[in-house]
């Protein structure tokens, strides 16, 4: 209470502070002016008296001084007092101010967006309970060993037999079904899971119920649980939707719950259904199709339950050798999983940054430390009356914390306009976007940073400034306290360069990868081709005779739409990645020739027209026509790749080429058709056959693309798209409609993200590099006048104190190049796996950065030495 | 600081506790409040102005005083200084303190 009352006192005394000081003083004058008294009362003479009283009293400020001590919060006041000071200082040098805030603001305010965005996606666990524990337990077969896939459900049963490591597993299998009923037809992304999946997750139903093993044995029907974001966007959150019927796939489904808000596993999932595994894969070890997730026991560590996972396999393997030869179940934490390929690329980023705010700092240090020298004799004169070093270190920190923290604030802002700007702009795809968001993480982090950008930006010039030799600096020989500190500033810029020359490269290898995979030759006409994927609904073209019925049906709706010049349909997509691929087998590959290997093709199912509306010519033979149907001989087109690797030197046309188990697999090789690259930019072209996808029947009967030719990418032009379609089924929605040039700009988003983000952070660096050099120059010449002065009296020419100055700089921006190339040398092989069609220690990119930031530097250092030539000689030598 | 007349130094923040004392029976101001500590001992005690000062604006913020402008009796302006009930339970644990002090002082001395 005491402590309290007296806190109150202080308080109301600060506040009282000028009304205080004049009583203190009103009553110190009537002190002497009584003291006075008494003594003309002992028979002084008055005047004598008087003195005799001031003699007594002292020095009356100090004494005052010493009771306003008492007042207020003394130590307080005095950092009040220092950052007075400090925001004077700064607004006295507003150029410096300026450009050191700036400064700061970028490196901070880049390295807070960036940290945020780490931490929401890579350090933030799943939003799950228990997120930590849980993995995905993948296949990996001999087959295709590039391909991560599902498991099988005998594995699946051996896997759960066997191992000790799990606590609970589940499964889903991911599909897609049209929504109709009211409304635009719709397509969802669903997942078919097992019963244990919303328990395996810890979420329940916040409407409804959960799905039971009653379910899988479709004891209760179809039934269907919503995501929130369906119930809310396609029923605006109906709080009798539990026990509605919504239509899936032209089927009626029951709702049987709503899951909460946010749970949208496996990915942007719309609904989920129960799982129904068709009696025939029970038994067949080679259908991965069923994701498998398994939650470690407490205690089990990943390694070790992979160890006791490559045991059951090479158990399974040994087992079943003409299945599973080969096999692998490799886990991987759910985190990883989510995060995959956004993991290299938010290294890259947070290193480039991390740099970024090194330079910054540097920058700030060594223009806070030129201010230091032009303070020198301030710091003196405040030392000589009487400043401990302590308080003028205290006020340098200060100032500079200051800076900091206007910095740091500036750059908040522009951290949260950052990561705003990078959900916007992050390439489609880009994992736990969804979850990113200004946090008030984004301003601790980028506090804590401040901090630490302060102390060392502030410290290295307050030492230095407090270090001054009184003696000299009050003799205004600066030159001479100072000429030790020049190699610091050196240092300074000397870093500074090297590593604005490392995200340099970096950013040009970036750039110039990113130039090269544009400028691949796919092979194909990419312009004026518009493309959209249909997703069939499961069961509805169960068989082949109805899915060709369809496709010949949609065919003759598109050939008679007149601004289509050519169209076509094909079973995967064309530059979005979608492939399929089948193995040759053993027998095949026997009477090869070619034993020991395996190999696989990529296979496509194309209508007529197809290579026509792609602009493929024909090396050799026909093309499909539609003749090519079920019934008439079995034939495949081949490209360049197939006839090299199989029929080397010889002409493939007529061929019986055997693909597949069936002894009736016998396809005859009827065209030839260039290598292209149909799959996207990245895969080079592959061994690849293509089938007549009226022909057939081994297709999965759900997707189709469709790829049309028109003159004008217009609206027209989808609508009449959309009519075609709908001529032949109402009910089933159309994908996205976009052109082949734009699928293929979305491919390559992500690297081109990569790209502008380290060029913009490359060119904040460079800037920054400039300002240091020139701050550097520009300082040394004006230590240098009087020397310039002097030469130049002297008869030295303009020209040769323009090199003198040039050739400080130049000698920097050397030593710090060299340094750079030799950072830029084994940093850029952590980008090689990023990077295409360029190699990280390509010599030309490394050549043109350095001589990119020589040219910079040369122009950062022309300006004072311009200003050095311009010095009038009798002014410079008058200057002392 | 309080010096005794041959200038030895008192035991600290004995200033505060006779400016208290002082201050017991009226108000008085600072010219007043040193003559009178002068007075009573004798002249053995001078008091500073010099950490008269200084310590009342302490005392001030202690709460334990309070300060009113009035006029002297030789109608001069003066500060006069009042104690507050907490400046004289305050009084009243120094001066406990205080003679504990001097008591196991004087014990010493007459032992030892």
């Amino acid at each position: 209470m005491s402590l309290l009352g007296e806190t109150w006192r202080r308080f109301i005394f600060l506040l009282r502070r000028r009304r205080l000081d004049r009583e203190l003083a009103e009553e110190m004058r009537q002190h002497a002016a009584l003291k006075a008294h008494k003594n003309v009362a002992a028979g002084m003479d008055p005047q004598e008296a008087q003195y005799a009283a001031q003699r007594q009293l002292g020095n009356i400020a100090r004494q005052q001084e010493e009771s306003r001590q008492n007042w207020g919060f003394p130590f307080i006041e005095s950092v009040v007092q220092d950052i007075h000071y400090g925001l004077r200082g700064l607004r006295q040098a507003p150029g410096f101010s300026a450009v050191a805030m700036l400064t700061l603001a970028l490196g901070i305010g880049s390295c807070a967006a960036i940290f945020s965005i780490v931490n929401a996606v890579l350090l933030r666990p799943l939003p799950y309970k228990e997120s930590s524990r849980m993995v995905h337990v993948w296949t990996v077969g001999s087959l295709f060993p590039e391909f991560q896939m599902g498991q099988s459900v005998p594995n699946m049963n051996d896997i759960k037999a066997l191992s000790h490591s799990f606590e609970t597993t589940t499964i889903y299998e991911p599909e897609l079904k049209s929504l109709t009923g009211s409304g635009e037809p719709e397509q969802l992304s669903v997942a078919a899971v097992s019963s244990g999946f919303f328990a395996f997750f810890g979420v329940h139903p916040v409407q409804g119920r959960e799905f039971v093993g009653a379910d899988e044995e479709m004891k209760n029907g179809d039934i269907v649980l919503l995501s929130y974001g369906l119930w809310q966007r396609r029923f605006a959150g109906d709080a009798n939707i539990v026990g509605s019927r919504i239509i899936l796939d032209q089927k009626p489904y029951t709702v049987a719950g709503v899951l909460p808000a946010g749970f949208v596993y496996p990915q942007k999932t719309d609904a989920w259904v129960p799982l129904v595994i068709e009696a025939k894969w029970l038994a067949e070890r080679m259908h991965w199709s069923y994701f498998m997730l398994a939650k470690l026991r407490t205690g089990v560590s990943l390694k070790s339950a992979q160890s006791e996972m490559d045991g059951i396999a090479a158990r399974i393997a040994r087992q079943y050798p003409e299945e599973a030869s080969g096999i692998k179940f490799p886990l991987m934490t759910l985190q990883d999983a989510a995060v995959g390929q956004g993991k290299a690329e938010l290294f890259v980023l947070t290193g480039a940054v991390g740099f970024l705010l090194l330079i910054a700092c540097a920058n700030v240090s060594n223009l806070a430390l030129s201010r230091g020298l032009k303070r020198q004799r301030e710091v003196a004169i405040r030392a000589a009356l009487g400043a401990s070093r302590a308080r003028i270190v205290r006020q340098l920190l200060l100032e500079s914390l200051l800076l900091a923290f206007t910095g740091g604030l500036a750059g908040s802002a522009l951290a949260a306009m950052g990561v705003g700007a990078f959900r916007v702009l992050a390439p489609t795809g880009f994992p736990r976007l969804e979850e990113l968001k200004v946090e008030p993480a984004t301003a601790l982090i980028a506090c804590a940073i401040t901090a630490f950008a302060g102390v060392l930006c502030g410290l290295a010039p307050a030492l230095s400034s407090s270090r001054a030799n009184l003696n000299l600096a009050l003799k205004e020989k600066i030159a001479a306290a100072t000429a030790q500190r020049f190699s610091l500033r050196s240092f300074l810029v000397v870093t500074e360069v090297a590593l604005s020359l490392i995200l340099l490269t970096g950013s040009a290898l970036m750039v110039q990868s990113m130039v090269r995979l544009l400028k691949v030759d796919t092979g194909l006409r990419i312009d004026h081709v518009l493309t959209a994927s249909l997703n069939l609904p499961k069961g509805r073209y169960a068989t082949p005779d109805a899915y060709w019925l369809f496709a010949r049906k949609l065919l003759d709706a598109l050939r008679a739409q007149p601004q289509f010049s050519a169209i076509a349909l094909s079973n995967t997509t064309v530059m979005k990645g979608g492939t399929s691929l089948m193995g040759l087998d053993r027998s095949t590959l026997a009477a090869l020739g070619l034993k020991d290997e395996t190999l696989n093709l990529q296979s496509r199912s194309v209508s007529p027209g197809f290579f026509e509306t792609l602009g493929m010519r024909l090396v050799r033979g026909r093309s499909f026509d539609d003749r090519d149907v079920k019934g008439a001989t079995q034939v495949i087109i081949i490209n360049d790749s197939v006839a090299r690797r199989f029929f080397p030197g010889q002409n493939p046309i007529g061929r019986i080429f055997k693909l597949g188990l069936e002894p009736s697999d016998q396809f005859e090789i009827v065209g030839q058709v260039p290598d292209t690259r149909d799959v996207s930019l990245h895969a080079l072209a592959h061994l690849q056959v293509y089938f007549p996808l009226l022909q057939d029947s081994s297709n999965g009967r759900n997707f189709l693309t469709i790829l049309v030719h028109t003159a004008s990418e217009s609206s027209v032009s989808v609508a009449s798209l959309r009519n075609a379609l709908a001529s032949v089924d109402k009910d089933q929605p159309l994908g996205k409609v976009q052109t082949i040039t734009e699928a293929i700009a979305e491919s390559v988003s992500q690297p081109r993200f990569r790209a502008w983000l380290l060029s913009a952070f490359a060119f904040a660096g460079l800037a920054l590099t400039l300002i240091g050099i020139y701050g550097v120059i520009s300082y040394s010449v004006g230590q240098r006048t009087q020397e310039m002065g002097i030469r130049m009296a002297l008869g030295a020419p303009q020209s040769n104190v323009l090199r003198l100055i040039l050739r400080q700089g130049v000698v920097l921006a050397l030593v710090g190049a060299a340094c750079g190339l030799a950072g830029s040398f084994f940093l850029m092989r952590l980008l090689a796996s990023q990077l295409y069609g360029i190699k990280p220690g390509d010599l030309p990119t490394l050549a043109g950065a350095a001589a990119l930031i020589l040219i910079v530097a040369l122009a950062a250092a022309y300006i004072p030495a311009r200003r050095a030539t311009k010095v009038d000689p009798m002014i410079a030598l008058r200057y002392e | 600081m309080v010096r005794s007349a041959n200038k030895n130094e008192l035991l600290p923040g004995t200033l505060e506790m006779l400016i208290l004392q002082t201050l017991i029976r009226c108000r008085m101001h600072g010219y007043g409040i040193a003559q009178r500590i002068q007075q009573i001992s004798d002249d053995v005690l001078q008091v500073e102005e010099g950490s008269l000062y200084p310590a009342l604006q302490r005392l001030l913020v202690k709460g334990w005083v309070k300060a009113e402008w009035g006029t002297s009796d030789n109608n001069r302006r003066a500060r006069y200084y009042t104690l507050t009930p907490a400046g004289r339970k305050q009084l009243g644990t120094e001066a406990e303190n205080f003679n504990r002090v001097i008591a196991a002082i004087a014990r010493v001395m007459r032992t030892a």
